[in-house]
């Protein structure tokens, strides 16, 4: 087994220096080389021989030096269904009192991890803490402080939303007078001596909303709370969400939908294929990723065409005409020479912005790349 | 780690028992069970030619062989899907998302779920009970009663079964085939019987003249059906079956004491199966 000492990050140009221990004499070797590269390596003690493969580079969280601020801290969870890596060494963390969004394509892997969380499926290694414990050893104990709202939630079709409240109350060892104001908090007062199986798809995920709030968690876990509903469930649901938050839970939530994610998360994890390839606030994973913001350029005097003042300019990309604009990528720096070298060759210019990257480019490189 | 937690699992039965009770199958059966008393009763009478209704004895007798049916698959629908269909549905996530142990929802569905068998058999068979003692009188209450728990009994058997299928299972549909195939092994299970006692050598004639090996009667014990059959004829004291013209001594090994013993382990292994598969399940 090697080792990982020291953080995989080196300099700019994306090197990856790593010291391992050699596993045979045990002798620190430093090695170099790029993300995900296979290295040969010698140790120079006893000269034992080996290959080492250098992890991929992620973008990797800093460092949370007070274990009391964190929340949920999982780390290497690995499941494997029939041979399929459901869940591939995940690790990431969740801060106390922030919004977490757990992000990945259908299929990555969240249902997977989450359910691992709550230990509903056995996991075949890793560890789970959330609040200071394990869940394999004090299941009993954390569930008392979580609210858990599964992907589909479905309650019992013959009870009413008061009888299912009253369910999740006595579970929990809690007052049932809370009820009618969580009923109400959640709007479904009209509803509350109709059976459930009478409910659509948003009322029943309101219930489960109502649910969620039993007991008054420290932790809640919603798995893909806004899969499936339309605007206004989704804009009522957001709110619940930015609500319990501002009254100082912590929340992680899953979606494979980025726009349900970035306007509410602090910080985000990249599910994919079972693997964790990002942990980050969404800026610094944008900043990792050096997508460059998309400058806009209209003129008064457009001919339609890629001017060529800067068809061989370094630090431009992906340059596109729309209408009398164009718009291309670029670094902040040379903004302004983009600018003077047009103006130079002739152009006016009547307009300019910038549009900083935003997740979903962020997302979309991550996932469809070969991060 | 603290103990088990009765609380919870009497939380489980309440709701399941709230959730059940309204099923419009176990309302249907409940019917089925009260008119089936009266109609067997009013047979049984018929056949003495004396009272309207029939006593206790003759009525039970008569609706043996349906209710060793109907009992069973009450307690099928009621446990099939109780696991197998809620994991699917995504209400047990919520459920062991709570502070509630696996163990303790499994006591809670056998008890809620046998709870709205234990009901539909006190009101049907009850209610019967109630009219014939009416208009018969108490003749054979003991065998009756007996009856009515013994019926209890065997919706816990096919509930711990159906639990257990339900546990294995990983979808709803898979444990239909599972309670189907419970179901029709207590149907098809006379027949094979007779077909293994035919291949064993004895011929009809033996069987028509009452002459049938005593393994023939103690292999009751691989059908909970019949051996429900078996015992609640053993609480009316009955020691032997008299039927279309011959009569068979019921075997001394078929004690109750046996019977019961007998009961138990169908109810106490399918049950230990049940929590081990539900245990190391994913959910």
């Amino acid at each position: 087994m090697l080792i990982l000492l020291c953080s995989p990050f080196g300099g700019l140009d994306n090197m990856v220096s790593k010291i391992i221990k050699c596993p045979k004499c045990k002798t620190h070797i430093t090695i170099q080389g790029n993300p995900g590269e296979r290295i040969s390596v010698k140790c120079n003690n006893c000269n034992t021989k080996g290959y080492f493969t250098l992890p991929d580079s992620t973008p990797q969280a800093e460092p949370i030096r007070d274990s009391s601020a964190i929340s949920i801290d999982i780390r290497n969870l690995t499941k494997h269904f029939k041979g399929v890596n459901a869940v591939n060494g995940a690790t990431f963390k969740v801060k106390k009192g922030e919004i977490f969004g757990f992000l990945g394509p259908n299929g990555a892997g969240k249902t997977t991890t989450i359910k691992a969380m709550l230990n509903l499926i056995h996991m075949d290694s890793g560890q789970v803490r959330i609040n200071g414990l394990d869940i394999k050893n004090d299941d009993i104990q954390i569930k008392k402080n979580i609210g858990f709202l599964p992907e589909r939630v479905s309650f019992y079709e013959n009870l009413t939303p008061i009888q299912t409240l009253n369910f999740f109350c006595e579970l929990k060892g809690v007052n049932k007078s809370i009820i009618p104001s969580l009923i109400k908090n959640v709007g479904l007062e009209d509803a509350k001596y109709r059976k459930v199986g009478t409910f659509s798809k948003g009322m029943v995920q309101l219930l489960g909303f109502a649910q969620v709030q039993i007991g008054n968690p420290t932790i809640y876990i919603l798995d893909e709370p806004m899969s499936g509903l339309d605007a206004r469930w989704v804009k009522i649901i957001r709110e619940k969400i930015m609500d319990l938050n501002s009254r100082g839970a912590t929340i992680m939530f899953s979606s494979h939908i980025l726009s349900e994610v970035e306007s509410l998360c602090n910080r985000v994890a990249i599910i994919k294929k079972g693997k964790i390839i990002a942990e980050n606030t969404i800026s610094n994973i944008s900043k990792y990723l050096r997508i460059k913001p998309r400058l806009k350029i209209t003129f008064k005097n457009f001919n339609g065409k890629i001017p060529e003042v800067l068809k061989n300019l370094e630090g431009v990309e992906d340059i596109e005409i729309r209408g009398d604009s164009l718009l291309l990528s670029c670094d902040s720096l040379i903004r302004s020479k983009i600018i003077s070298l047009l103006e130079k060759a002739g152009y006016v210019i009547s307009d300019f912005r910038t549009f900083e990257p935003s997740l979903e480019d962020a997302f979309v490189k991550l996932v469809d790349g070969d991060a | 780690m603290d103990g088990f937690n009765l609380k919870s699992v009497y939380t489980v039965a309440k709701k399941e028992f709230l959730d059940n009770i309204r099923n419009k199958w176990i309302i249907l059966l409940t019917i089925i069970f009260i008119l089936l008393i009266i109609v067997f009763s009013y047979v049984a009478g018929g056949q003495t030619g004396e009272d309207t209704f029939g006593n206790m004895q003759n009525t039970v007798f008569g609706l043996l062989g349906i209710s060793s049916l109907l009992i069973p698959l009450i307690a099928i629908i009621l446990g099939f899907s109780t696991i197998s269909g809620e994991a699917e549905s995504g209400a047990l996530y919520v459920v062991l998302s709570y502070p509630i142990r696996r163990i303790e929802v499994l006591f809670g569905k056998l008890l809620g779920l046998g709870s709205v068998i234990s009901f539909s058999i006190l009101i049907g068979f009850g209610l019967g009970g109630i009219i014939i003692a009416a208009t018969v009188g108490l003749d054979y209450i003991k065998g009756y009663l007996g009856f009515i728990i013994l019926s209890i009994f065997l919706g816990f058997i096919y509930l711990s079964l159906a639990i257990c299928i339900s546990s294995y299972c990983k979808r709803r549909i898979t444990s239909i085939g599972g309670g189907i195939v419970i179901f029709f092994w207590g149907m098809i299970y006379g027949t094979v019987l007779i077909a293994v006692m035919f291949g064993a050598g004895y011929s009809m004639e033996d069987f028509m003249a009452g002459n049938i090996p005593d393994w023939f009667f103690n292999s009751v014990v691989f059908s909970p059906g019949d051996l429900y059959q078996t015992a609640v004829q053993r609480a009316f004291g009955v020691t032997s079956i008299d039927a279309m013209g011959f009569s068979v001594r019921i075997p001394d090994f078929l004690s109750m004491t046996t019977l019961i013993i007998v009961h138990i382990i169908w109810f106490v292994i399918p049950l230990v199966l049940a929590y081990y598969f539900f245990r190391k399940r994913d959910i």
